[in-house]
């Protein structure tokens, strides 16, 4: 290093470290492996644009409504399967992630629970309802069984969260008083967790809603098996409807859970802007 | 109780307890709909627990091939191991290449015309509700099966995430510097690149790394559908109902996803 000149205005030097050198030459490496290895025809990219233009113009322009009756049932089944899987969900997880939390159960119980909600979370929901249906075969209540595992692991951790993110105000209070673990549960620290937890429940009822579109295309029922049909058919204009009710319903369903949040978060009934 | 405080004769204490507002109806209101729907929805779903009661003799010889993965399945599922990994990595490198001028359009900091603002925003929200599955299975469909239509469908649902993400932090940034280079008679794109894009590198390759995490949990799956990796294995074993090497597969998954975020999330720390 040269002696610095007591000078104000030199800019000072970047530090420079061999360790972050190394690593994004290693990512880059990783980069230019996988873009070099991978077993594809790029070729095919450059008539790309052309059949995106084919295949939108074929679903969109114009969508096929002669379905739009069957479809609205299969998405009200979807909706049905993401609903029931949630309330299964919330019933199972809420007393569990009690048990995690810490303070409110002792450590040997706290620790497995969190293992089991972290494998759940690991696992990509459709594989843990692969895992499933595999056991008790493919209807719309055994789907709505996978979402309900499958919600268990996010719900249980963000509830275990919220309840050990507590104002410790109450609690301390409750304890002063005499209170044993079931009254600083209901007065310690469900009050202040509530909404949040409410809002947490409805957060991942949004999520049930787009993963039950995508246990139809492994044959749960609902949209996604109409959807997986359709293109298996490559009825492309009935595929092009089937679409835009996803969209729509998901972003309905969306807007009405946002506003519910808001209410119960900020007070206010206030639907997510769209554009925003 | 308040009303034995207000009407007692003492003079009033300046600490009066305000009155609880009364939920009563409202919360009944509530709970009677919550119930009405899960009956409605449980009648739609044809909820039937003695039908999985019989089902449980089948059941339970499933369970036990499922708690014996066979190991010598291994080196056959190293390829679409590979695959599954190529996939995640270049829909990363392609998705945040093209998210990154796309952020700068969708947020409110960096660009200066509210039509194109909103267009821009109203188009992201459509990507971000359509499921990554779901865009594979069209893709499929158009481009063919394999490693490809995957790519392509990952790299949607990655513009869709990290637009998102990007353009909120960009929403939150200073825009002092902004504000002296576009005084200072720079347009609104030198502007950004000068004094905004710098700010936002360091969250931007921390999303690029979370989105890396997505997209190992979402490429072993969108083989379902037949977009190339693990999940076009998952679907042959799962057909030919051979649940020891179905565990197997779902094994190698949770390690996989297990040891990759945590390099990633080291990676976060030591980059970013």
């Amino acid at each position: 290093m040269t002696v610095q000149q007591p000078n104000p205005t030199a800019r000072p030097v970047k530090p420079t470290s061999k360790l972050r050198t190394t690593l994004w030459l290693l990512v880059s490496l990783v980069v230019v492996a996988a873009f070099w290895s991978v077993d594809i025809k790029w070729s095919a990219l450059a008539d790309f644009p052309a059949q995106l233009i084919k295949y939108v113009g074929l679903m969109l322009f114009p969508p096929d409504w002669s379905k739009f009756g069957e479809a609205f049932m299969a998405t009200i089944l979807s909706v049905q399967m993401a609903w029931i899987g949630t309330v299964l969900g919330i019933i199972i997880s809420f007393p569990l992630s009690f048990l995690a939390s810490k303070g409110l159960a002792p450590r040997a119980v706290n620790a497995p629970l969190r293992f089991i909600f972290a494998v759940i979370r690991a696992v990509p929901e459709v594989v843990i309802a692969i895992l499933i249906l595999s056991v008790t075969g493919l209807t719309p209540f055994t789907g709505a069984l996978a979402l309900a595992v499958g919600s268990i692991g996010t719900l249980g951790k963000w509830g275990y969260e919220a309840f050990e993110g507590v104002d410790p105000g109450p609690k301390e209070a409750v304890r002063s008083t005499g209170g044993g673990t079931l009254a600083l549960i209901r007065w310690g620290v469900w009050p202040s967790a509530a909404p949040e937890v409410l809002s947490f429940w409805l957060y991942r009822f949004e999520i049930n809603v787009r993963a039950s579109a995508i246990l139809g295309l492994i044959g749960a029922g609902g949209i996604g098996k109409m959807l997986q049909d359709n293109v298996q058919f490559r009825n492309w204009d009935a595929v092009g409807m089937l679409l835009i009710v996803v969209v729509v319903v998901t972003m309905v369903i969306d807007q009405i859970s946002g506003a519910v949040r808001n209410k119960l978060i900020h007070g206010t009934w206030r639907a997510p802007r769209l554009a925003s | 109780m308040s009303t034995s405080v207000t009407s007692s004769p003492q003079p009033q204490p300046k600490t009066q307890r305000p009155t609880k507002p009364r939920h009563g109806a409202k919360s009944l209101a509530a709970v009677v709909l919550l119930v009405a729907i899960t009956i409605w929805a449980g009648i739609g779903v044809q909820v039937d627990l003695p039908a999985i009661a019989a089902n449980w003799r089948n059941a339970t010889t499933n369970i036990i091939q499922l708690l014996q993965p066979d190991y010598g399945f291994f080196p056959k599922t190293i390829p679409a191991l590979l695959e599954t990994l190529q996939m995640a990595v270049i829909a990363t490198v392609i998705g945040s290449a093209l998210s990154l001028p796309l952020a700068f359009l969708a947020s409110r900091a960096t660009n200066p015309r509210p039509k194109l603002l909103a267009g821009v925003r109203f188009v992201m929200n459509m990507i971000r509700s359509v499921p990554d599955i779901l865009f594979a299975s069209i893709l499929v469909a158009v481009v063919g099966v394999g490693a490809l239509s995957g790519i392509m469908a990952l790299v949607l649902f990655n513009v869709g995430i990290i637009v998102k993400l990007v353009s909120e932090s960009l929403d939150g940034e200073d825009a002092g510097a902004q504000e002296a280079a576009l005084a200072a008679g720079a347009s609104w794109p030198k502007a950004n690149r000068a004094a905004m894009l710098p700010q936002i590198l360091p969250s931007f390759a921390s999303q690029v790394l979370y989105t890396f995490e997505l997209n190992i949990r979402a490429s072993t799956v969108i083989g379902l559908v037949g977009a190339g990796g693990l999940g076009i294995l998952i679907d042959n074993v799962r057909s030919f109902f051979r649940y020891h090497e179905l565990s197997l597969i779902i094994l190698e998954i949770l390690v996989l996803v297990l040891v990759l975020e945590s390099l990633s999330a080291w990676l976060r720390k030591k980059l970013v």
